[in-house]
């Protein structure tokens, strides 16, 4: 059934979306994760990527998570001669986190989730109303 | 006053023929006319059984962190509607059948 199936593709954006989401909230709480001595590698950003696939059963296209990979951009430099991870110069690697692009990459992940809900609730209600046609 | 027998014979014979036809005609006809309303209901509660099972076991693994959150609302869901399916066919089919039931005749 056509409307059962927009609640599978639905529940399948959904979830990548949360995924996604997730890698945000690494990223976010990371921002400040250096290494521990100098030389040390800070945390990487994360990414994420999507890629259609189709569902053979019920003949639809799915969303699913393709990889998460890392952002190979360069560490920034942060002066901070105190830290222990500083080299002799007294700089710090910090993580290549940018706090405002995860807030807009969150931001975009909250609305496709939202789109992807309300997808799955005017199917529901769709079903909903016809099968009221019943009674 | 006992009837006589050229009453009662004819009249006999015209009972136990429709008795006959009573019995066999509808067989036969049920046969050409495809599947029953038993058998309709009886697929779809199986099918909506089925449908609970599988969203029964998908909860339970949602509670055990093996499933997402999302998996759970779209079984839960599939289960439900086609609950419903079933148990409004049905209300439909015998609010029907009562109203045949009611028919003067």
């Amino acid at each position: 059934m056509d409307l059962q199936d927009v609640m599978s593709v639905a529940a399948s954006g959904m979830k990548v979306q949360g995924t996604r989401l997730r890698l945000v909230a690494q990223n976010l709480a990371n921002a400040n994760s250096t290494g521990l001595a100098p030389g040390d590698d800070p945390y990487r950003r994360q990414t994420i990527t999507f890629d259609n696939v189709l569902d053979r059963e019920i003949g639809v296209e799915l969303v699913e998570v393709a990889r998460t990979g890392v952002d190979p951009s360069p560490f920034p430099l942060h002066y901070d001669p105190g830290h222990p991870a500083a080299d002799p110069d007294g700089y710090v690697l910090k993580p290549n986190v940018n706090t405002l692009l995860e807030m807009a990459d969150m931001r975009e992940a909250q609305r496709s989730y939202e789109a992807n809900l309300n997808t799955l609730a005017l199917a529901r209600s769709m079903i909903q109303r016809t099968l009221d046609l019943l009674r | 006053m006992p009837l006589p027998p050229s009453i009662t014979q004819p009249a006999l014979a015209a009972y136990t023929q429709a008795v006959k036809r009573g019995t066999e005609s509808p067989g036969g006809d049920r046969q050409n006319a495809g599947p029953s309303f038993g058998d309709l209901l009886a697929s779809t509660v199986n099918e909506a059984v089925d449908a609970q099972h599988k969203s029964e076991s998908i909860s339970i693994q949602a509670a055990s962190g093996q499933s997402d959150l999302q998996d759970v609302v779209e079984a839960v869901n599939a289960a439900e509607i086609s609950l419903q399916t079933v148990v409004s066919i049905r209300d439909r089919v015998i609010s029907a059948y009562q109203e045949i039931l009611r028919m003067p005749i």
